[in-house]
């Protein structure tokens, strides 16, 4: 159930949420304290009314959306410099797949954006490249066998 | 006296103007029943599908297969379905191939097999350039409408392309779902698309627990579990 989910952010993503959270915020309270439109004729008639009332619902389903997602964030560390040899969230892979390379982000689901190369952790490759190291391949079968060889991995924020 | 409304006794009508820019708007959106879907079109697709097509389909599967998610807003999700692919009657259909694509046919075949990769300024560069250009489109195509439809389909199309809403992030890949579901109907009847493309992408894009499910399921039904070219 999305309200239960834990959302695995980066430093930068929790950031960046948290500063949208607050300037939603801003923005609510400004709307409601002062900007309301006149109502005239009916209230539910009055197309400026409706607008307004469609950019605060907007503004008001965001700003539970965030504090859902603030409440049940947890913020992904770097594993130790030791163990920074091996594939975990919040690691920069760099792989060569089908004759090309590519770099990956590992990022947990909320922050995936595959056309930007952050995989999310709970898909099949993200799943698959956890705990891996350099230099090893690994398999991403059904129905096709894809090889993904990991040339390089490194931890740095994005 | 408000522009797009007036009271006629207990009733509210709508007046000509308002109706007269609906009028305009929907046959606007109607263009995209005879828009074919580039993808379809670059692997040379038979009679492809429209982008009305896609948009059909989509939705009943965003719905139906939405029907198992809890706190899911089903209205919300149906009409971001409809309005997700709106921008395209002005932008038109993009795809990840469009920026490599070669003018011969034999370059072009052995291109539509492998997945196109990009450096991560270049996917950012294409990301806003998208972005960008599909907003003003829909800008254009919603300019004349009143306020509040404006506004609300602005907010839902934003939902979906920046994943701001449970339903937004959902539809992101059932839309997406709905694409690969109709690659492998062409697959079966044409024997194209390539498919290992389209399976690669697939892995490194779905994350729904669900629609990992449904794609388990293509496999079966596609493939038998057996992959054969």
């Amino acid at each position: 159930m999305e309200q239960e989910k834990k959302f695995y952010l980066t430093k930068e993503g929790l950031e960046k949420i948290k500063k949208e959270y607050e300037s939603l915020k801003a923005l609510k309270f400004s709307k409601t304290s002062g900007e309301i439109p006149k109502i005239w004729h009916s209230e539910d008639l009055n197309p400026e009314y409706l607008s307004f009332q469609e950019d605060l619902s907007f503004i008001e389903t965001r700003i539970t959306e965030l504090e859902n997602i603030i409440k049940n964030s947890e913020l992904i560390k770097f594993p130790s410099k030791e163990k920074q040899h091996k594939i975990g969230l919040g690691a920069k892979v760099l792989v060569q797949v089908d004759g090309q390379t590519d770099e990956f982000f590992i990022v947990g689901s909320l922050e995936a954006n595959p056309s930007l190369g952050k995989i999310s952790n709970e898909s099949p490759v993200g799943r698959a490249l956890l705990g891996h190291r350099v230099g090893e391949e690994v398999m991403v079968s059904s129905p096709i066998k894809t090889i993904y060889k990991i040339r390089k991995i490194k931890y740095k924020n994005i | 006296m408000s522009p797009f409304f007036y009271f006629d006794q207990n009733y509210v009508k709508f007046n000509y103007n308002y109706m007269k820019e609906l009028l305009k708007f929907f046959i606007e959106v109607g263009k995209l029943k005879k828009m074919p879907r580039r993808g379809w079109v670059i692997n040379q697709i038979k009679n492809p599908e429209s982008i009305a097509e896609h948009i059909f389909r989509s939705a009943l599967m965003a719905w139906i297969l939405g029907e198992k998610k809890r706190g899911m807003n089903k209205e919300k999700l149906l009409k971001m379905a409809l309005v997700h692919d709106l921008c395209e009657v002005h932008a038109g259909d993009t795809t990840p191939y469009d920026s490599v694509l070669p003018r011969n046919k034999k370059a072009l075949r052995s291109l539509m097999k492998t997945w196109p990769r990009f450096n991560e300024k270049e996917k950012k560069k294409k990301l806003q350039e998208k972005y960008k250009k599909e907003k003003k489109a829909l800008d254009k195509l919603t300019s004349k409408l009143p306020p509040h439809l404006k506004k609300e389909i602005r907010n839902l199309w934003l939902s979906y392309e920046k994943g701001l809403t449970p339903e937004g992030r959902f539809f992101q890949q059932a839309d997406r779902m709905e694409n690969f579901l109709q690659a492998l109907e062409y697959w079966r009847k044409y024997k194209k698309p390539p498919l290992s493309p389209w399976w690669l992408w697939a892995r490194e894009f779905f994350d729904d627990p669900l629609l990992l499910e449904f794609m388990g399921l293509l496999d079966k039904e596609f493939h038998k579990g057996r992959w054969r070219k």
